[in-house]
């Protein structure tokens, strides 16, 4: 199959607005994490309760996006299914995005953000039994492989071949290892879980999945690229059969806690104040995506496949939610009976504006530099011949000089 | 080397609080606002909590003061990524500082709630006391810093040191540390000291003629969270 690449022109009113609101919520994102930096974290809604807030939670979702769209990717790169190679780069371009994003998370959560590089200095100040000093390995040594991927596939160089098994597996890893930072917490009922890596790659790849689908579509359809409505039609069969992995391990993880006679963990998740956010996930994560996606009729439309997707991204983000807010506001049973005063209630959280902002503005920064990406780089299949394109495609590396009409 | 540990007779607690607020004297720590107490920022090396079982006529409350474990397997220090929560060779659990990256990994694995995180500068002037010395120039194995600490840092996780810098510097003048159960008690911890009931009790556990090792061995006692595996050194005498 002959493919080419070829950047957006950008020069539409459009593409202009979307890049000028994107970077006006960088501006407001990073001029809020200034303020919160220089007057402290109770401008969050963090508190010594539920320590970890908004930013960790994207931290999850992000890193689970990023190593689902590598798997994407590999599809392509290291399955050699032609039949998905108009989204391979894209794929490989959000998962570089999204692990960078990801990075600006976990680094601006940090109390002081000036020692960051302490988490770096692997074997000598970095401390190699704590999981998240073990990442700190994994997600260095990722953003460096998916820089070279990237680099690789896009100019089609052979090495593609070789560097995308090594960054999937390395992906699976990166993901592991951010399961086990809240799996391996025995303190915290609700998080640990020896599932929990297992959940997490499970998550990452169905929302991963979902995500590439819903950005590549929509970037076609706007720059009016050729859709390949089969491929979209195939892929959500497969984003079905990895829902359905993911919900039966959650299922057995819950039932596991459920069993037996301490079950106080699961029922403060499943009927607790945060209930709602694990009732979102199970149904906008599972549920809603899985009947539209084996609704006979609607299974074959695009846009239904692609609504499916958007659902199912915003349920594994309440996933996300889910193991953050309750896992960390249920109250530590100090000892048996019931607790008086503020060390016995569970904690609360409040949607304060520095930190939303911040999470906004990180978003933004990716959405950004993928729009950007859009259009400095070959990322998306090149318009069909005789629409705009100058010259009919030769070769699957060669740039076209011209892009779509945006 | 001494192995640090302190014994709680929750007989004679009587849930005053002079724990509390001696520990929050002697280290400097913030009192907090009212609103900021509702919003769990304010910050606690010591905390005592009331634990009630039953319903009236017959119901039991049993008050439980809780400084840090000091456990002899750390949840806090395996999690740590910058190495800044350690355990001392005699068995006190540190935070240091100068390299705490704030990421507050380890206030979600302490079991105890233990440790806090300091949400904002102290702009109230109690807090900044010039009138407490620079530094103590403790020489004790892994720096800290100067201490007791006169200016504190925001973003920073913090706990109950056993009062450390009173055992070192007692250590290093030659005095004794511990209580004694005849009432001449050695250098202790300032909780310890405030206690208007001697419900508490300072000392080394491997020393067998110490007054916690005497109790210890004389006594039932219970541990907090024993299901954890935490083996903490701050141990409890029942009612």
């Amino acid at each position: 199959m002959q493919l080419s690449f070829a950047p957006v022109e950008g020069n539409s009113k459009n593409y202009k607005i979307l890049v000028a609101v994107l970077a006006a919520l960088v501006i407001a994102g990073v001029t809020a994490y200034m303020i919160a930096y220089l007057y402290g974290f109770r401008l969050w809604g963090v508190n010594n309760s539920v320590t970890w807030g908004q930013l960790i939670t994207v931290d999850f979702f992000f890193i689970g996006l990023s190593a689902g769209s590598l798997v994407v990717s590999s599809l392509v790169y290291v399955l050699g299914q032609e039949r998905y190679k108009p989204i391979g780069r894209v794929a490989v371009f959000m998962g570089l995005l999204l692990m960078f994003g990801a990075m600006l998370t976990v680094l601006t959560d940090l109390g002081r953000v000036e020692k960051c590089w302490r988490l770096f200095m692997y074997f000598y100040l970095s401390n190699m039994k704590s999981m998240f000093g073990i990442n700190g390995i994994f997600y260095a040594g990722y953003l460096l492989l998916l820089g070279t991927y990237l680099v690789a596939a896009l100019s089609g160089s052979k090495l593609t071949k070789y560097i995308a098994p090594v960054a999937v597996l390395w992906a699976m890893l990166v993901h592991m290892g951010t399961g086990a930072i809240v799996g391996f917490i025995e303190t915290r009922h609700v998080m640990y879980s020896p599932l929990k890596p297992i959940e997490f790659i499970s998550a990452a790849f169905a929302s991963g999945l979902a995500l590439v689908m819903l950005l590549s579509w929509l970037t076609l359809k706007f720059s009016k690229r050729p859709l390949d409505k089969e491929m979209f039609v195939s892929l959500g069969k497969m984003l079905a059969v990895l829902i359905i992995v993911l919900m039966v391990l959650v299922a057995v993880d819950k039932l596991t806690h459920f069993y037996p006679p301490k079950r106080e963990a699961v029922m403060f998740l499943i009927a607790g104040p945060w209930a709602w956010i694990f009732w979102l996930q199970v149904a906008l994560g599972y549920f809603i995506p899985l009947g539209i996606l084996f609704n006979p009729w609607l299974r074959k439309k695009v846009g239904w496949v692609i609504a499916a997707c958007a659902i199912c991204v915003v349920g594994i983000f309440f996933e996300r939610a889910a193991i953050i807010f309750p896992g960390l506001s249920q109250p530590l049973e100090y000892y048996p009976g019931e607790i008086a005063g503020i060390w016995g209630a569970r904690g609360g959280f409040l949607i304060m504006p520095a930190e939303t902002l911040q999470t906004l503005g990180i978003v933004a920064v990716l959405g950004l530099l993928f729009v950007l990406g859009l259009k400095f780089l070959d990322l998306l299949p090149a318009p069909s011949e005789g629409e705009h394109a100058e010259g009919a495609p030769a070769e699957p590396a060669a740039p076209a000089p011209e892009g779509g009409q945006t | 080397m001494a192995n640090w540990g302190m014994v709680i007779d929750l007989d004679k607690c009587v849930g005053c609080q002079a724990c509390s607020l001696a520990c929050k004297a002697e280290n400097n720590v913030p009192h907090g606002s009212p609103h900021e107490q509702k919003r769990h920022h304010d910050i606690y090396w010591h905390k005592v909590i009331a634990a009630t079982e039953g319903e009236y006529p017959s119901v039991n409350t049993q008050i439980i003061p809780m400084p840090c474990m000091h456990c002899d397997h750390p949840p806090c220090v395996n999690v740590c990524p910058s190495k800044a929560t350690y355990k001392r060779s005699d068995g006190i659990v540190m935070q240091n500082f100068r390299r705490c990256i704030g990421c507050r990994y380890c206030i979600v694995a302490c079991p105890y709630g233990a440790r806090n995180f300091n949400f904002k500068d102290q702009v109230d002037e109690e807090y900044q006391r010039p009138d407490l010395p620079e530094d103590l120039g403790l020489s004790n194995e892994g720096h800290i810093g100067p201490w007791p600490y006169p200016h504190r840092t925001r973003g920073v996780v913090e706990k109950c040191t056993y009062c450390f810098h009173r055992v070192d510097q007692a250590l290093e003048n030659g005095e004794e540390v511990g209580s004694k159960l005849d009432g001449h008690h050695g250098v202790l911890p300032a909780c310890v000291e405030a206690c208007p009931t001697e419900a508490r009790y300072f000392g080394d556990l491997d020393e067998p003629e110490s007054a916690v090792s005497k109790l210890l061995a004389s006594r039932t006692y219970i541990k907090l969270r024993e299901e954890m595996a935490t083996s903490p050194k701050t141990t409890y005498l029942p009612r």
